[in-house]
């Protein structure tokens, strides 16, 4: 990972993941709360949500997500904290 | 009567240990409330029973119904309470669909009907069952 030409702090060094928001690619212009496999992407194996610098989501499509991902978990679609950590 | 109808859509889950018929009303009381309070009921989707992600009320299945509704605002409040008395009514979530969810849907619907036209047999969008199986990770152990 190391590159010498473009010294970066340890922060950026960590590997850089696709940059393009999937949402955007797709056109998509709606998040659905009940396409559960689909919101299944975005949290992490704990259930947490994965911040947007990592999946690369667009800010426009991520504040969709949350709001999406938060419902499919009052309707316990998706859990709040997954059962490999409780 | 005059009040502007809103699209809105509901999502409840029914306690799944009970009857096929016993369901059946308490899916057509919640129509009766959405009725008699002005408005419609334009879609009803039975998701059928689904594992919950997490227990509620110390129940691990539900049985999932999603209505579609046009109704004007007052009807809300009706619904909300109506789900609150209702003993056999585990969750339930109401959400007025925006301008773009009515916009997927409608695009949803161009896409599904040109399928149809495509194939005979639609490709069946069953209600998928989430397959959550707790994976034994070694790491969970947290000091």
């Amino acid at each position: 990972m190391f590159t010498p030409r473009k010294p970066r702090r340890e922060k950026d060094q960590t590997p850089r993941k696709k940059r393009t928001c999937r949402f955007c690619d797709a056109k998509e212009i709606y998040i659905d709360y009940k396409d559960e496999k689909r919101l299944q992407r975005f949290i992490a194996e704990q259930g947490r949500i994965i911040p947007k610098r990592i999946t690369g989501t667009c800010a426009k499509h991520q504040r969709q997500l949350v709001q999406a991902i938060k419902r499919a978990r009052h309707l316990a679609l998706l859990p709040f904290v997954s059962d490999t950590v409780r | 009567m005059d009040k502007p109808k809103k699209q809105y859509e509901t999502t409840f889950i029914v306690n799944a240990s009970l009857d096929d018929s016993q369901i059946e009303g308490v899916i057509s009381r919640v129509q009766e409330v959405v009725t008699r309070n002005g408005g419609t009921v334009t879609a009803i989707n039975k998701w059928g029973r689904k594992r919950l992600a997490y227990s509620i009320n110390k129940k691990t299945n539900g049985f999932y119904v999603n209505m579609e509704l046009e109704a004007p605002g007052t009807m809300l409040t009706a619904l909300d309470r109506a789900y609150q008395l209702d003993e056999m009514i585990l969750r339930h979530l109401t959400i007025l669909l925006d301008r773009k969810a009515l916009a997927a849907r409608q695009a949803a619907a161009v896409a599904a009907a040109a399928a149809a036209a495509a194939a005979l047999n639609p490709p069946p969008e069953a209600a998928p069952v989430p397959t959550r199986e707790p994976q034994a990770t070694g790491t969970v152990t947290q000091s």
